[in-house]
C-alpha cells in the first residue's frame, strides 16, 4: 500500500470510530498520591494542552475528565462520567485508573477507602443509587466504566500492580487493576489493560502511550507491541541498568561505598541491573535526571514486586554480591589495562616525536611511558592493524612543525614569571 | 449497621436553601468531597463539611519495616510535595541516630525544597485556583463583572503586560490562556531543574538520611541555575498578576474582601536550613532556618521553638473514620517532657470505614489542632511566619520587615526590583492567593540563593562540601520527630523504632490542618470555618457556588497529605 506525507507508517488501517476526532479520558483514583497525575502534567512528549487543545495532527483532540484539571466540581463534572457508565456518552472514551485498588467491594456495610461522587451521580442503569448520598466507590466506577472503554490504562506502580498500598502490613486489601478487573478483561476494542508502571512513572511513557493508542483507534497505526504483563514493550524490554551512565563502572569493578560517590550504586542498594524500566535512557523529563543518573539508587518501583521485593531499601541486594565480585575480579584487571590505552590516546603523536607534552597543565604526566606500557602498546598496536595498514606509523615520519613552541621562539617566557596553578591540576585516580 | 444519609436539601419558605455539594471539589489535590449549605436569599452559607474519601493506610505499611524503608515509603503519601516528605522522613531517622547531614546535604535538600515549591505554587496559582478567576467561568458566574473587567486597565500592565483585566482572566483559561500554559511551560522548567539533583519528580530518589545521595558537579550547579535565573521575570509577573486580580476584585464590591475570611491562625514548621548551623540543628531544630517555624494565633506570634509548636499539636478523631487509639506508648520530648497523649507522637492509625455522617463520622482526615486553635498551613503560613519570626538569607535577598517580607528580585529582561508583601488587615481567599505569589518570589530567591551558596562550598571545598554523613540506626528502642515545609506548608514525621525497626509512624501533612473535619470540642477546621464565613456575593445565577469554590481553592488543599 502506499503512504502519504503525514502516515505514520502503519501497515494496517482499522476503521475509524465513529465520531473520529474526539476521545474522552475519564482519568478515576483508587488510592493515590496525585503523583501520576504531576507526572502527566509534567510529560512533553506530547503536552497535556497539545493533546487537549487538538494540536497533533492525526491525533483525536482530547476530553480530559480529570479533577484536578476540571473547570466544574461536583455534579456537573461527574455527569460524563454518569453518561459514560450508561453507554450514553455517543463519544468513544478512555479510562486510565492512577491509585491503587482497594479491596472495598467486599466490605459489609457501607465504608470506602477511595470514592468520587455521591449516590445521585451513580448510573441508574448499574443497579439504582447506593447508598443513598453517600459517596460511591472509585471502585464501582471501575468495574462500570472498563467494559465499553476503548482502552484502560493503569498509570503507576500502584494501578498497575498494587505498589506501596498493596504491601505488607496493609489493611485495605489493595490491588492493581488487572487484578481487579480479571484476566477475562477486554475493552471494547478487545485490549486488555495497559500498565505504565512507575512511582512515579516516567510521565512522558504514560503521555506517549496514550498518544499512539488515540493514533490506533483513528486507525493510523497498528497496535503498539506490549510484553505479557501489559507494558508498552518498547519502553520496558530493557533493564535500567543497560542504559545506566553508571553501568560502565560497573563493568570496571568499582562500586559507590556510600550515597553520594559517583560510582555504581548496586552495593549501596540498587536493583538496576534487574529492573525493567528506561528512565536511565529517558531521563525523569526532557532527559535530565533519571534516578541513578542523579545519585539515587533504583529501588525497583517499576516492577511487580516493588516494594518488599526490594526492601530493605540501602543494602545491596544480594545478588550483587556474586556479581559485583565477579566484575571486581574481571573488570579490575579491565580496567589497569584499560588505563595504559587511555594514557596512550591522550598523547598527540606530535609529543611522543618530541619527546615532551608542551602543555603546562600536563608537565606531571611522563611522555615517556613506562617500558611496561610500551610492551603493551606494541602487542596491542600488532592487534589493531592486523590485517590492514599501520597509518599512524607514519606520524612517526612527520617533521615537527617549525613554529611550534612560539613562544621561546619569540624570547617570550613566562616560567618564572607565572606560577602553575598546581591545585586546580585534577587527576582522576580510579581512570 | 444502618445506613446513614446526609441530610436532604433543606426547603425553606422561600425555597432558597440549597445544598452545595461538589463531590468531588475539583481543582484541589486528593480526593476532597465539601457539602454545605446555601441560603440564596440571605447570600450566606450555613453549615460545611470538608471530607477526605481516599485512605491508603502507610501508616500501617510502615510499622514492622525496617527503618531504612521509611524515607522511599511515607515520602510516596504525597505526589506533590514528596520531597518535604522524603526530608522530614530523613530528619526524624537523623534525630533517632543522633546525626545531621553535612552542609553541601543540607544545601541539597534546600534547593529541592525550594523547587518543588516553585513546582507547587504557580500550579495552584494557575491551574487550580486559576480557572475560578477567567473567562469563562467569570462571565458564567457573574457578566457585570466581566463587564467590568473590560473596561478596567491593568495598573501593573508593564510588568504582566495585559492592559486589562479582561485580557488577564482570558489568558487564565483553562489549556487556551497564556498564563495557563505558561505555568505549565515554567513548572516544567522547574521540574528539570529539580530531578538534575532529585533524580526524578515527583517522588525524589536522593534523599537519604545522612544526606542525599546525589552527584552533583558544575555542570549541574549550571544547568540549574540556568534554569532558576528565568524565575525572577515570571516571579515579577506572577506577583504583579496577582496584585491586579485582588485589587479588581476588592475595587468591584468590598464585600469580596469577607469571601473565604477566617482568623490569622498559622503554622508553619519552617523551611532552608542554614548549612552553616549543622552543629545545632539536633539541639535547637528549626531555629537555624531562613525562614522559621511559627505558631500564629490571630495575628499574633505565640512560640518560634519548634519544640514547643510541637508539644502543641493534638490530632482529634471524633469525626474521622478512625478508632480511638487511647492507652498507646507515652513518648515524651528531648527534655523529658511527657508529649499530650493526643500528640501524633502517641496516636496509632486504627482505621475503621463506615458512612459518612455530618453529625458523626465523615473523613479519613484526623482533626489536628494546635494547643486547641484550627490552624492554616501553606505557602501563605509561611509567608507569615517569615513576615513576624524573621527571615534570613545568606544574600539577604528575603528580608523580615517585622511586618512583611522584603524580597530584592535581581534583574532578568526586566530591571531588579524590590517587592514587599505586607501583613494584610483582612485575611481571605483573595489575600490567600495573593501571599502564594508573593512566597513564589521567596521560593525563588532562595533556591537562587541556595545554588550560589552550594557553588560558594564546593570551590572552597573540605569536609563542608560533602554530602552524606554516615548512620547506624540504633539498636534500642527510641522516639523521634522530624519536622520541615512542604510546598503547602506543616510537614512532620514521628517514628518508633526498636531493634532497627519501625514500631509506630506518624504523619502529619500540612492539610492535615488546613483540610480537616470538626474536632472533638466541634471546632470547624480551617477550611469548613472559611466556608461558612463567606457571603455569596457573586451574583451566580447558575448558584454553582463560586465564592466557595474560590474559598476552598484558596487554601491549596492536599487531600492525600491530610490522610494517608
Amino acid at each position: 500500500m502506499s503512504y502519504e506525507v503525514g502516515d505514520f507508517g502503519g501497515t494496517a488501517k482499522a476503521p475509524s470510530l465513529d465520531g473520529g476526532n474526539v476521545v474522552h479520558v475519564f482519568w478515576l483514583s483508587g488510592m493515590s498520591c496525585d503523583g501520576c497525575s504531576v507526572a502527566m502534567l509534567g510529560a512533553i512528549a506530547p503536552r497535556l494542552e497539545e493533546l487537549t487543545l487538538g494540536l497533533i495532527p492525526r491525533v483525536p483532540r482530547v476530553v480530559m475528565h480529570h479533577s484536578m484539571l476540571d473547570e466544574d466540581a461536583g455534579a456537573d463534572f461527574m455527569a460524563p462520567f454518569q453518561a459514560a457508565a450508561d453507554g450514553s456518552l455517543g463519544e468513544p472514551y478512555v479510562v486510565v485508573v492512577e491509585g491503587s485498588i482497594p479491596d472495598d467491594q467486599s466490605l459489609s456495610g457501607p465504608g470506602h477507602y477511595a470514592a468520587m461522587g455521591t449516590g445521585s451521580d451513580w448510573p441508574s442503569s448499574k443497579g439504582g443509587a447506593r447508598h443513598g448520598d453517600q459517596p460511591v466507590k472509585a471502585t464501582d466506577w471501575m468495574w462500570a466504566l472498563a467494559p465499553g472503554a476503548q482502552a484502560c490504562i493503569a498509570i503507576g506502580t500502584c494501578a498497575t500492580w498494587g505498589g506501596i498500598p498493596a504491601a505488607a502490613g496493609n489493611i485495605t486489601g489493595s490491588m492493581g487493576l488487572t487484578d481487579y478487573l480479571g484476566s477475562s478483561y477486554r475493552s471494547a476494542r478487545g485490549i486488555p489493560v495497559v500498565n505504565v508502571p512507575g512511582c512515579a512513572p516516567v510521565g512522558d511513557n504514560f503521555m506517549e502511550t496514550l498518544k499512539e493508542l488515540l493514533l490506533h483507534f483513528e486507525g493510523h497505526v497498528d497496535l503498539p507491541e506490549f510484553d505479557d504483563i501489559g507494558r508498552p514493550a518498547w519502553m520496558f524490554g530493557e533493564t535500567v541498568h543497560r542504559h545506566c551512565m553508571k553501568a560502565g563502572y560497573y563493568e570496571e569493578g568499582v562500586f559507590a561505598h556510600e550515597p553520594g560517590d559517583n560510582e555504581c550504586l548496586v552495593e549501596i542498594g540498587c536493583w538496576g541491573p534487574v529492573v525493567q524500566c528506561n528512565i536511565t535512557e529517558r531521563g525523569a523529563i526532557n532527559h535530565l535526571g533519571g534516578c541513578m543518573i542523579s545519585g539515587g539508587a533504583c529501588i525497583g518501583c517499576t516492577m511487580p514486586g516493588f516494594p518488599d521485593k526490594y526492601s530493605p531499601f540501602y543494602k545491596a541486594p544480594p545478588g550483587s554480591a556474586i556479581s559485583g565480585t565477579t566484575s571486581r575480579i574481571t573488570g579490575g584487571a579491565i580496567r589497569r589495562l584499560r588505563r595504559i590505552s587511555l594514557a596512550n590516546g591522550n598523547r598527540e603523536p606530535m609529543w611522543e616525536n618530541a619527546g615532551e607534552v608542551p602543555s603546562a597543565w600536563g608537565r606531571a604526566n611522563p611522555v615517556v611511558p613506562h617500558p611496561a606500557h610500551k610492551i603493551n602498546t606494541f602487542f596491542y598496536k600488532k592487534l589493531q592493524y592486523a590485517g590492514t595498514v599501520n597509518h599512524a606509523k607514519r606520524n612517526k615520519k612527520q617533521p615537527l612543525p617549525l613554529s611550534r613552541d612560539i613562544l621561546r621562539q619569540k624570547g617570550v617566557d613566562l616560567e618564572a614569571s607565572v606560577p602553575v596553578l598546581q591545585e586546580h591540576l585534577v587527576s582522576r585516580e580510579e581512570l | 449497621m444502618s445506613i446513614q444519609t446526609l441530610p436532604a436539601p433543606q426547603q425553606t419558605m422561600g425555597g432558597a436553601a440549597r445544598n452545595l455539594r461538589f463531590d468531588p471539589v475539583t481543582r484541589v489535590s486528593g480526593d476532597l468531597a465539601f457539602h454545605a449549605s446555601a441560603d440564596w436569599s440571605a447570600r450566606t452559607v450555613g453549615n460545611a463539611v470538608a471530607m477526605a474519601t481516599t485512605f491508603r493506610g502507610y501508616e500501617n505499611i510502615l510499622a514492622g519495616r525496617d527503618a531504612r524503608d521509611a524515607v522511599f515509603v511515607s515520602s510516596r503519601a504525597c505526589g506533590v510535595c514528596g520531597t518535604a516528605h522524603s526530608i522530614c522522613s530523613a530528619l526524624a531517622i537523623e534525630a533517632a541516630c543522633g546525626i545531621t547531614a553535612p552542609p553541601m546535604g543540607i544545601v541539597a535538600r534546600n534547593f529541592l525544597a525550594a523547587t518543588e515549591c516553585m513546582i507547587d505554587h504557580p500550579s495552584h496559582l494557575f491551574l487550580r485556583a486559576g480557572p475560578d478567576y477567567s473567562e469563562p467561568v467569570v462571565r458564567r458566574t457573574s457578566p457585570e463583572l466581566w463587564a467590568r473587567a473590560e473596561s478596567t486597565a491593568a495598573p501593573n500592565a508593564a510588568v504582566h503586560g495585559f492592559a486589562q483585566i479582561s485580557q488577564i482572566m482570558a489568558e487564565l483559561t483553562r489549556y487556551s490562556g497564556w498564563l495557563y500554559r505558561e505555568a505549565l511551560h515554567m513548572t516544567r522548567m522547574a521540574r528539570e531543574a529539580n530531578v538534575i539533583v532529585g533524580g526524578k519528580y515527583p517522588h525524589p530518589q536522593t534523599i537519604t538520611p545522612g544526606g542525599v545521595s546525589s552527584t552533583v558537579d558544575a555542570t549541574d550547579f549550571n544547568l540549574t541555575l540556568m534554569r532558576v535565573v528565568k524565575f525572577f521575570d515570571y516571579s515579577r509577573r506572577v506577583v504583579a498578576v496577582w496584585d491586579d486580580l485582588t485589587n479588581f476584585f476588592y475595587n468591584a464590591d468590598a464585600r469580596f474582601a469577607d469571601v473565604g475570611q477566617g482568623p490569622m491562625n498559622f503554622l508553619d514548621a519552617g523551611l532552608w536550613e542554614d548549612p552553616h548551623a549543622v552543629d545545632s540543628i539536633l539541639s535547637s531544630p528549626g531555629e537555624s532556618r531562613w525562614s522559621k517555624p511559627a505558631a500564629i494565633v490571630d495575628g499574633v506570634l505565640q512560640t518560634s521553638d519548634l519544640r514547643e509548636i510541637d508539644a502543641g499539636v493534638e490530632e482529634f478523631i471524633r469525626h474521622s473514620f478512625y478508632d480511638d487509639w487511647g492507652g498507646g506508648s507515652q513518648v515524651y520530648d528531648a527534655s523529658g517532657n511527657a508529649l499530650p497523649p493526643r500528640n501524633p507522637a502517641n496516636k496509632q492509625t486504627l482505621p475503621q470505614p463506615g458512612s459518612a455522617d455530618p453529625d458523626g463520622r465523615y473523613s479519613w482526615s484526623t482533626a489536628a489542632r494546635w494547643r486547641g486553635h484550627p490552624m492554616e498551613t501553606g505557602a501563605q503560613a509561611r509567608l507569615w511566619a517569615t513576615a513576624l519570626a524573621g527571615a534570613g538569607s545568606p544574600a539577604g535577598l528575603v528580608e523580615s520587615t517585622g511586618r512583611g517580607v522584603r524580597m530584592s528580585l535581581p534583574s532578568g529582561q526586566m530591571p531588579a526590583n524590590l517587592i514587599e508583601w505586607q501583613v494584610p488587615g483582612r485575611w481571605n481567599a483573595f489575600e490567600r492567593n495573593r501571599a502564594r505569589a508573593y512566597a513564589f518570589a521567596q521560593a525563588t530567591l532562595m533556591c537562587y540563593e541556595n545554588i550560589v551558596l552550594g557553588l560558594d562550598l564546593a570551590r572552597r571545598g573540605g569536609t563542608d562540601v560533602r554530602i552524606f554523613t554516615p548512620y547506624k540506626i540504633p539498636k534500642d528502642g527510641v522516639a523521634a520527630t522530624g519536622h520541615w515545609g512542604g510546598a503547602r506548608g506543616y510537614v512532620s514525621h514521628h517514628v518508633q523504632l526498636d531493634n532497627r525497626v519501625i514500631e509506630n509512624y506518624q504523619i502529619v501533612g500540612p492539610s492535615t490542618f488546613s483540610g480537616s473535619p470538626r474536632d472533638d470540642a466541634g471546632r470547624p477546621g480551617p477550611c469548613e470555618a472559611a466556608v461558612m464565613a463567606t457571603p455569596l456575593v457573586t451574583s451566580d445565577a447558575g448558584q454553582s457556588g463560586i465564592d466557595v469554590l474560590r474559598t476552598i481553592r484558596s487554601f491549596d488543599l492536599c487531600m492525600y497529605c491530610a490522610s494517608h
